[in-house]
């Protein structure tokens, strides 16, 4: 299709220009004119804002030697727990790990003997291992444990030096509970 | 019209299905696809209906019905969705969850389990008893193998039936009445039988479990594969089940054919030979007297070079374990490159061999009407899974004789009998012969002998040709037949390649055979785990257990089943492989990339193979 086609369909190449070339900016309206009072008062209103934050309380905090509060459902790192006895709640059944969205529980069981006994009852988990940096702090685990023995407690600060320290192993995840925790799980009443 | 009144029609739901006459509306509705809720019924064993699972409304019958017993009525209108039913099977599973622990997250049946399905499906969701549960004992060794759960047990009765109808062995009972019921073995003896793994396996809570996966691992953990048992030369199908690349178990995968649902405690509890528990050495040279570890390129091609200089005085043993792939490539080794004919897989005794050894498929047992067992146990012992389908025939009415002499075995089969089968071992094989033949001229019907040989590939390695006189496919190697293994030490052999696949068919040297092997120049031990070879040899060529190959393996009745890679050892070189590469290290130039393609190359060399694989069917030797 050549040039002369196109002229002769009457479609234009270029599109409509929105402002015709004798229509110019609208003049300024009368009385909204610019003055230095004007000025002023806007300076002074920015100002009054300002000063008033300056003297009210702050909110921030002084991270890392002041910390906010936690709500006492925050979901923090893991702990497994223990009896009064001393023996481990875990059966390690792998309902958390079932439950895990994201398949960071490794639990690996083995049975109680009477010269060994980690736990009430007949299974024990031998290996109980979180990978903290998959988990996504859900909580499914602690939802889905049928002995309570599992529980995400305040911590959030897990920062760490290698990948290998952040495979939380039972160790680590059986030390004792914070003793706001302790005292969240003992008003639920005795389970 | 015949054919109209062995039909019965009936109505399940509204829908109109026409079945056999006798058959239980159960099943009638099975075959609409219309699922009725049971626990004690079990298709191979007669209907007890004790509990009461599958009530179903019957038109013109006042109460409800067991599904599991009825037998279906011309014009029956049967419903098994109405609101009474549902009532019922409600009320049932609460009366079974009133004594049954809710201990559900430490019970190895847990997420497999029809109770947990059931209640899941059909129950009420709350149970409404405020009571103290009935406690029985928990955690009771049954045997060495099982453990009995007496609070889940909820006394379906189908572990004693197994032990009745299924094994005939009776050795499981119910002891005591009413709710204190229990079952047990009498006085409390350890149980003895050789098929107790079935009991776990159809046992519809966790009251039955098997000791060895005991906590192993959730099923739903479980990565399944489906393969044959490595333990006989039965072939029943098995499905591996691991967890993090460790065997947890071996489950029955059902085969009619072969196994008919059931395996032995032989065969199941056998895997932890083939666990790959430890690393079992890398590839090894002997120098200055101790075994060097090197590269598989290295010990191939040492191997290589003792094997050339040997040539047609070395000799081949090969394991009746190992696939048919492999003991194809293993064949070709040593006839076309090594042009050497010494071959076998046997032990020490000479046994010949022909197709006529399949000539009666395990499942035609049944259809037999007489049966003699020549050498009774001993056959048993060898496939411990026949002596169900033998359990099973006789139930049907087939006379089964078991004898130990050629004569009382001539003597037990009456000369009208029409059908009549021989099952030997292959040590007595002369002597299944010389029966069959007594037979033949005595009986007026067919008769029909089943070897039961040595090795879950036993068949495979008579078919393939590892036998000295005969090659693949029983051709006959007039005056190139080599020398049987038990007359090596005196033939002048110089180089020995031991290819031991299985640590349940090893090579099992004799004193006078280790003797031997210390004289050798060269012994070759090809194995997957370490054994008393590695001593002798020269060169170890670690290679892959059962559970981490993949292949085809022949049963004794000549079904070619696939076994598939379950276990993943990718460091291991596969075992053709290796073979592949000791013959190419000699100029064999074979382009094999996977076992299939050994596969195709074999079903040319051995045309009975083609049809039989790919159905997972039986090699039929008469039309070759």
């Amino acid at each position: 299709m050549s040039d002369e086609d196109r002229e002769v369909d009457g479609k234009p190449d270029q599109p409509t220009p929105l402002r015709g070339p004798d229509e110019g900016v609208p003049p300024h309206p009368e009385g909204k004119r610019p003055s230095v009072a004007a000025d002023i008062t806007a300076l002074a209103t920015g100002l009054k804002t300002t000063l008033g934050e300056f003297f009210s309380p702050a909110v921030t905090l002084e991270y890392p030697e002041d910390k906010s509060p936690r709500s006492e459902r925050y979901r923090g790192r893991h702990y497994l727990r223990r009896y009064e006895n001393g023996l481990e709640r875990c059966i390690g059944c792998e309902l958390c790990a079932a439950a895990c969205p994201v398949g960071c529980i490794l639990v690996i069981a083995a049975e109680n003997t009477d010269e060994n006994r980690v736990s009430p009852g007949e299974r024990y988990a031998k290996t109980y291992e979180i990978n903290m940096l998959r988990c996504i702090f859900c909580g499914y685990c602690e939802d889905a444990c049928p002995v309570q023995a599992i529980v995400l407690g305040p911590e959030y600060e897990l920062s760490d030096t290698s990948r290998e320290k952040f495979i939380y192993t039972k160790e680590k995840l059986l030390e004792p509970l914070p003793p706001d925790v302790q005292a969240r799980l003992d008003s639920k009443g005795p389970k | 019209m015949a054919v109209a009144t062995d039909q019965v029609t009936l109505q399940v739901d509204g829908v109109s299905v026409t079945v056999p006459k006798g058959t239980l509306i159960l099943d009638a509705a099975k075959k609409l696809g219309i699922d009725i809720p049971i626990f004690c019924s079990h298709p191979k064993m007669e209907p007890v209906a004790v509990c009461r699972m599958c009530l179903i409304e019957v038109e013109k019958m006042p109460k409800l019905q067991p599904a599991c017993a009825i037998p279906v009525a011309e014009g029956m209108v049967v419903r098994t969705l109405t609101d009474k039913v549902k009532q019922y099977q409600q009320g049932v599973l609460e009366f079974l969850l009133i004594n049954h622990p809710l201990d559900c997250p430490i019970c190895d049946k847990g997420g497999e389990c029809p109770l947990q399905d059931q209640t899941f499906q059909y129950g009420p969701g709350a149970s409404r008893y405020d009571f103290q549960k009935a406690h029985f004992d928990k955690a009771v060794p049954l045997s060495d193998k099982i453990v009995l759960d007496r609070e889940r047990c909820i006394l379906c009765w189908r572990c004693t039936r197994f032990t009745e109808e299924i094994s005939g062995e009776r050795e499981l009972a119910l002891i005591k009445r009413g709710v204190h019921t229990i079952i047990g073995t009498f006085n409390d003896e350890p149980a003895q039988s050789v098929y107790q793994g079935n009991w776990t396996e159809i046992c519809p809570v966790g009251a039955l479990t098997s000791r060895q996966y005991r906590f192993i691992s959730r099923p739903w953990d479980l990565d399944r594969t489906p393969s044959v048992c490595p333990g006989c030369a039965m072939g029943c199908n098995i499905q591996i089940d691991s967890r993090h690349n460790k065997i947890g178990r071996f489950q029955s995968r059902e085969n009619l054919e072969v196994d008919d649902g059931w395996l032995c405690d032989q065969g199941r509890y056998s895997f932890p030979y083939f666990q790959r528990d430890q690393e079992f050495g890398s590839p090894s040279i002997r120098r200055d007297g101790q075994l060097a570890a090197v590269s598989y390129p290295e010990a191939v091609a040492e191997a290589a070079a003792r094997l050339q200089r040997a040539g047609s005085s070395a000799a081949g043993w090969a394991s009746p374990g190992a696939t048919n792939e492999e003991l194809f490539l293993f064949q070709r080794l040593f006839r076309e490159t090594l042009k050497s004919p010494h071959l076998d897989h046997r032990q020490q005794g000479i046994h010949e061999t022909d197709p006529e050894d399949i000539g009666l498929p395990i499942a035609d047992i049944e259809r037999c009407d007489h049966v003699v067992v020549l050498g009774g146990q001993e056959v048993i012992d060898a496939a411990p899974v026949l002596h169900l389908r033998l359990h099973k025939s006789q139930r049907h009415g087939v006379a089964v004789h078991r004898v130990d002499e050629v004569k009382a075995g001539l003597a037990a089969v009456p000369a009208e009998a029409t059908v009549v089968g021989v099952l030997a071992t292959a040590a007595r094989r002369a002597d299944a012969i010389t029966l069959q033949n007594q037979l033949v001229s005595k009986v007026k019907g067919s008769v029909r002998r089943l070897i039961v040989v040595r090795g879950p590939n036993g068949r495979g390695a008579k078919d393939l040709g590892i036998l000295p006189h005969l090659g693949p496919g029983y051709a006959v190697l007039n005056g190139r037949a080599g020398r049987p293994r038990a007359e090596w030490p005196k033939a002048g052999i110089r180089a020995l390649y031991i290819y031991d696949a299985s640590p349940l068919q090893e090579f099992g040297a004799t004193e006078a055979e280790l003797d031997w092997l210390r004289s050798l120049d060269t012994v070759i031990v090809q194995r997957f785990k370490p054994s008393v070879l590695d001593e002798y040899a020269h060169v170890v060529l670690p290679g892959r257990a059962f559970p981490e190959k993949d292949g085809t393996m022949t049963s004794m009745e000549g079904r070619v089943q696939r076994i598939a890679t379950g276990i993943d050892a990718a460091h291991v070189w596969d075992d053709w492989r290796i073979l592949q590469a000791v013959a190419n290290a000699m100029g064999a130039g074979w382009p094999y990339r996977t076992s299939e393609s050994i596969f195709a190359d074999l079903a040319k060399a051995v045309p009975a193979y083609a049809a039989a694989a790919p159905a997972q069917g039986r090699v039929l030797w008469g039309e070759r």
